[in-house]
């Protein structure tokens, strides 16, 4: 259970966090979704201590996270996986943790093993880990106390495709066995497959949140293109079907593929594409939500401009 | 997570203990690359200014109080520096994400850093009367044997090295970044002296504010009351001033 209210972090004038509140209910994994500068992480070290806010309040398992006795035995947390000291092996990194929670020298063994580390990666020191295995040290870090809560910004930068079905089934499973998960990621792909639920900031504020269904809505929205685009419009109109026209000049209508298609055959029109956009749906909410944001985002940060490159670009096959 | 998760914190469950706090901080003092050498390297730079000290004079002064005095001085420069580390290591590498969110009452980590210098003051004390005790025994041929030692001398000793790595804590936790803690560390105390010495009216406050003057008369034994008292404000501008600044912004300082 985590359940943000009205947290805000301003640093001067400037509001880094405005107004976020949120609850994530057991079982299910919530993304956390934003540009980088949005807020995400700042939100998330609020949660968890790191960060002070400037108002507002938050209970992780019904409690303030700093009137948790023994943390690390219900809330597993990974806030960056690079902040690990780069001169301790990465087996020392897990058992000085173990030993602080009070589990089994045992318990760090099985978390390398869980997350893939074997013996000579677990020996070496963290300063020659590449970003992905600092990410699945920092994930074996958070599992080590066997909590209910996870806390993960950005898992999974740094992974291969390999390392993020892994994590994907391994979230899941988690969530699956009655599990809370949050986590955060400035790329939609990463998390629309894993989440149950999703909240997108923007600019310190939640843009919106809720289901994947939810967010998108259940209209459905069709491409199409057809030998006579102008007939098929005013056929499709004449049914009180909403139309539009992608940039590419392909028709977009607000209703399923079946019912384009019984449309055109009604008015004769031969079709020459036809297919669902709702796929898309969801990433040019995202893009539209996080637009403004990112140019207020750190032009430096180079996932930002990644991001929204890649946003676009979807954007516009989606279109197309 | 077992299979049924209660999603309620148990209303028994403790902390965990300081002195498991406490053991922990002595584990991650050793158990880096630097972590490992730099007490090695401090025990090395003991042990050569004991034979220095027990050789220089041909053993005439190599009484067991005279290379216990000595070898005391490495440590009382080198134990600041591995407290501002103890402490700033943490906010440089940022291990402090980890660490807080195991232990989310800041002071208690702070107040475990600060057990386990004196624990880790403790073994460096050891070491220096260790390798005084053995080249007395060796070198020393005053009259009179290699000497006595008072335990005016062992406490006072052990409290300068306490002492000296509190105040590197003290200005860790005050500055939290590791290489401006140590230039600070070691800047501070010199203008100060500096400025004691330039200016005539500051000469005669000096005994009582220098870090250079009373307070490193401690391993001499014999003290008077006022040198005591003198001991005292030196340690409260250098040692409990840093230490309340540095409890609050070690405390309250948002983790990047």
């Amino acid at each position: 259970m985590i359940e943000a209210n009205s947290l805000t972090k301003r640093y001067g004038a400037r509001a880094a966090v405005q107004d976020v509140s949120f609850s994530c209910a057991p079982g299910t994994v919530t993304g956390f979704l934003g540009p980088n500068g949005a807020g995400k992480s700042t939100t998330l070290k609020m949660l968890c201590g790191l960060a002070h806010p400037t108002s507002g309040s938050s209970t992780l398992l019904g409690r303030p996270f700093s009137q948790i006795p023994n943390p690390g035995r219900h809330i597993g947390v990974l806030i960056d996986a690079s902040a690990a000291h780069s001169g301790r092996r990465g087996r020392e990194t897990l058992a000085l943790s173990a030993q602080l929670l009070g589990v089994s020298d045992s318990r760090v063994d099985e978390m390398l093993e869980l997350v893939g580390l074997d013996k000579s990666a677990a020996a070496k020191r963290v300063g020659q880990y590449s970003l992905g295995m600092r990410q699945r040290l920092g994930i074996a870090h958070a599992l080590l106390g066997d909590p209910e809560l996870l806390i993960l910004d950005e898992p999974a930068n740094g992974l291969d495709p390999e390392g993020m079905r892994w994590m994907r089934g391994l979230l899941r499973d988690f969530a699956g066995r009655g599990g809370t998960v949050l986590l955060s990621s400035h790329l939609l792909h990463e998390v629309e497959a894993i989440a149950d639920r999703l909240i997108i900031i923007a600019d310190g504020k939640i843009a919106a949140e809720g289901t994947r269904d939810e967010l998108v809505g259940d209209k459905a929205m069709t491409r199409v293109r057809s030998a006579d685009d102008h007939a098929l419009r005013s056929a499709l109109r004449g049914f009180a079907i909403d139309v539009s026209v992608a940039d590419d000049g392909a028709l977009l209508a607000e209703a399923t593929t079946e019912q384009v298609g019984d449309v055109a055959l009604s008015a004769g029109v031969a079709l020459r594409e036809l297919g669902s956009s709702r796929a898309g749906g969801l990433e040019r909410l995202f893009f539209e939500l996080t637009q403004g944001a990112d140019a207020d985002a750190p032009s430096s940060d180079p996932g930002t401009s990644i991001s929204a490159m890649e946003a676009s670009s979807t954007l516009q096959e989606t279109v197309r | 997570m077992s299979a049924l998760a209660s999603h309620t914190i148990p209303t028994e469950e403790r902390r965990p203990a300081f002195s498991r706090l406490v053991t922990v901080e002595l584990r991650k003092m050793v158990d880096t690359r630097s972590g490992f050498w730099l007490p090695i390297g401090v025990a090395a730079i003991t042990l050569i200014t004991v034979i220095i000290s027990a050789l220089v004079h041909h053993g005439h002064e190599a009484t067991l109080a005279h290379l216990f005095r000595n070898s005391l001085m490495p440590g009382s420069f080198l134990l600041p520096i591995l407290g501002i580390l103890l402490v700033c290591g943490e906010w440089t590498q940022r291990t402090t994400l980890a660490t807080f969110t195991l232990v989310p009452d800041r002071g208690r980590v702070l107040s475990a850093k600060m057990a386990a210098s004196l624990v880790f003051s403790v073994g460096a004390f050891v070491v220096c009367l260790a390798c005084s005790a053995v080249f007395a025994e060796l070198v020393g041929n005053a009259p009179g044997g290699a000497g006595g030692i008072g335990i005016a001398v062992l406490g006072q000793g052990l409290l300068f090295l306490m002492t000296a790595m509190l105040i590197g804590v003290a200005f860790g936790a005050a500055i939290l970044v590791s290489a401006p803690g140590i230039v600070l560390y070691l800047l501070l105390p010199t203008i100060w002296n500096a400025l004691a010495g330039a200016i005539h009216s500051l000469e005669s406050v000096g005994n009582w504010l220098a870090l250079g003057n009373t307070w490193s008369d401690l391993p001499q034994g014999n003290l008077s009351g006022t040198q005591w008292a003198q001991v005292g404000t030196t340690l409260a501008l250098w040692l409990v001033l840093p230490m309340a600044i540095g409890w609050y912004r070690f405390r309250t300082r948002d983790v990047n």
